[in-house]
């Protein structure tokens, strides 16, 4: 399996194609926390035009990995 | 009710109509179809989430999916704006499913995720619509029933005797999992469901129609059916009822006698199943698998799992596949070869089948003498020691516990 | 003369006259004579699905080799088997045949069909796109490769009893 791995000082990430399943997706593992997600095509699209605004929301820390538990958004 | 089942549905045989009448066939979808169990498919057909794949329920269209938490959901395939087909590939892995005609999005248990533009309808979430969802779904064994009733028996109650059958299948594979993993033949004849149905443990046809294939083969097959054979037909209750050939296999006593084979053939599979049940062991590598017709459209044939669904009151698809046991890849060779050599369109046996289902049919449409005779045995029936009927292996013990039951559904008064 | 013809000593008309007579064959039920055309290692193959579903994993409609082939023709020839019994009225039309490789002695060969059958199910139209790889084994050619992609393989077939 071809595996790409997009790393940074920040981050390091494997990337790579699973044929596994149904049909194709892509296949995130995160290097350093372990944690690994697949994102199927309609997933990847809606990545793609995800409006810059969303996508800074998600880079904030506290919106996923180190929230504090609370839905308070 | 116009129609009167009680007089077209007699002890001893079967009203000509009940295979021919569009009406009865209607009536039929209502009672049975979309009402009791149906067999749709198999868990290991969507084994990771995201996967789906397209399934009928009779004439409606269905995708079975596994969500991210590994449930799976059973949707109907039509739009929820438009009743547009959602899903046109027969599988894949989509955690969303998108309308082509007007874009509205749904996760893969049902529920809408959004639609374009959504100012037509007043801003985001003011709509709540979601693809319909096959009400209760349940699995057994990894088979994948659908309910369409609200409420109900269980499914372990449907099974009845018949889970039992199931299991003796699933016990095969080293690590007690059935896979159906091969994919489907589509095989469609022009046939009414019900003498499917009826054939699949009808032991007193194989000598006539497989006979060919049986004399150029030397198989022992026919012999299971003979009037010698110890081998019986059992009436399961509920519609289900299997040949259990299990008398023959015992009295034989070589393990894998049942698969045709001998456990030279397959060294490691035996050893596997030796060292996982010890004595046990050899029960099962000489009983081997069952042949179970569950009611009203799973028909497990030793190798081949069937899945009958019909199209019209004379039309019916026969969907088939060869049994894979979990970590058994050596037997899983031979399930696939032997299957595909005996099965489907093409089947050295499941064609001759087809072609009696399609004279059969067309045999009916003379109207005289009407009725079909299922009196086969009825002089020596007996009880077994759980309670069911018993015939011998080519008595039509299995088509009179079919009818029955039927015929139970088909009278119900709060049927519509 | 093309290069492929000089490789391997088959040319487009020699490619089509076996074509031909293996369709007259199968078509006329001429059991023995069909079967005589097959090499010791013949594989005889309709997918069902995907052209490319792989046979050794997943079903097929047909997927013989040589022995498999012997039992398919002595059951037709038992007269009792019955999907085939009254045998189908049926004749087939080859097409845009083409030499699509020349591999070692094999020569690999695709051609669209298009078969009418009658029986008293109804009549039934089969199209499709076969490949075969022809061998020449002395004087003769041989097949030893027929895989038939039926266009409509991936939606319910009627019995398939007859040689395709």
């Amino acid at each position: 399996m071809d595996q790409w791995i997009i790393a940074s000082e920040f981050a390091e990430v494997a990337v790579s194609l699973d044929t596994e399943a149904n049909g194709p997706r892509l296949r995130l593992t995160d290097l350093r926390g372990g944690r690994v997600r697949y994102l199927d095509a309609l997933e990847l699209e809606a990545l793609a035009w995800l409006p810059d605004e969303r996508m800074r929301e998600l880079l904030d820390p506290s919106a996923g990995r180190w929230s504090d538990g609370r839905r308070d958004g | 009710m116009t129609v009167q089942y009680s007089e077209l549905i007699q002890p001893e045989r079967v009203h000509g109509s009940l295979y021919t009448d569009p009406s009865i066939f209607a009536e039929e979808l209502d009672r049975i179809w979309y009402r009791t169990w149906v067999c749709v498919g198999h868990a290991s057909e969507v084994a990771r989430p995201g996967d789906y794949v397209r399934k009928k329920v009779a004439a409606q269209d269905v995708i079975m999916t596994r969500s991210t938490d590994g449930e799976i959901s059973l949707l109907l395939n039509r739009c929820a704006h438009r009743g547009n087909l959602v899903c046109e590939d027969e599988r894949g892995n989509s955690g969303s499913f998108r309308c082509p005609y007007h874009g509205w999005t749904y996760r893969n248990t049902g529920e809408m995720l959004g639609y374009p533009y959504n100012q037509g309808y007043g801003g985001k979430g003011k709509l709540s619509l979601g693809l319909g969802r096959v009400p209760r779904v349940d699995t057994y064994q990894g088979f994948v029933f659908a309910s369409f009733a609200a409420d109900g028996p269980s499914l372990k109650e449907h099974l009845g005797a018949a889970a039992g059958e199931l299991d003796r299948l699933a016990r095969l594979s080293p690590e007690g999992e059935v896979e159906l993993t091969a994919g489907w033949l589509k095989h469609r004849a022009k046939a009414n469901w019900k003498l499917l149905v009826e054939n699949e443990t009808d032991g007193y046809h194989p000598q006539f129609v497989h006979g060919s294939v049986f004399s150029v083969t030397g198989s022992h097959i026919g012999n299971l059916y003979s009037d010698k054979s110890t081998a019986v037909t059992r009436d399961l209750g509920g519609g289900h009822s299997e040949n259990d050939l299990r008398p023959e296999f015992r009295r034989m006593g070589t393990p894998m006698t049942w698969f045709g084979t001998s456990e030279a053939k397959v060294p490691e599979y035996v050893a596997k199943m030796r060292e996982l049940h010890g004595k046990q062991a050899e029960e099962i590598l000489i009983e081997g698998a069952p042949h179970v017709m569950v009611f009203p459209n799973l028909f497990v044939a030793e190798i081949s799992v069937f899945m009958i669904q019909p199209t019209a009151v004379d039309e019916t698809v026969q969907n088939v596949t060869a049994v894979q046991l979990k970590g058994a890849p050596e037997m899983n060779r031979r399930l696939l070869s032997q299957c595909v050599g005996s099965v489907g369109p093409a089947g050295m046996l499941l064609a001759d089948d087809s072609e009696m289902y399609e004279r059969n049919q067309r045999g009916m449409a003379a109207r005289m003498p009407e009725w079909l005779d299922i009196r086969r045995g009825v002089g020596r029936e007996r009880v077994d020691e759980n309670g069911f009927r018993v015939g011998a292996a080519n008595d039509e013990t299995g088509m009179r516990g079919f009818w029955s039951h039927y015929r139970s559904l088909m009278e119900r008064e709060d049927a519509r | 003369m093309s290069s492929l013809a000089e490789h391997t000593g088959l040319d487009l008309r020699e490619v089509e006259r076996f074509l031909y007579r293996e369709a007259r064959l199968a078509d006329e039920h001429d059991y023995d004579g069909w079967e005589a055309l097959w090499t010791d290692d013949a594989l005889y193959w309709v997918p069902a699905g995907s052209p490319d579903a792989d046979p050794q994993r997943l079903m097929s409609v047909i997927y013989d080799n040589r022995s498999r082939i012997r039992t398919r023709i002595s059951q037709l020839k038992t007269g009792k088997r019955y999907a085939q019994s009254p045998p189908s009225n049926m004749r087939r039309l080859i097409s845009n045949i083409e030499v699509v490789a020349v591999e070692g002695a094999d020569t690999v060969v695709g051609a669209n069909f298009l078969l009418i059958e009658s029986r008293e199910r109804g009549t039934t139209m089969w199209a499709g796109r076969t490949t075969y790889r022809l061998r020449r084994v002395e004087d003769d050619i041989r097949l030893a490769y027929k895989k038939v992609v039926l266009v409509d393989s991936a939606e319910a077939l009627s019995t398939l009893a007859f040689l395709i």
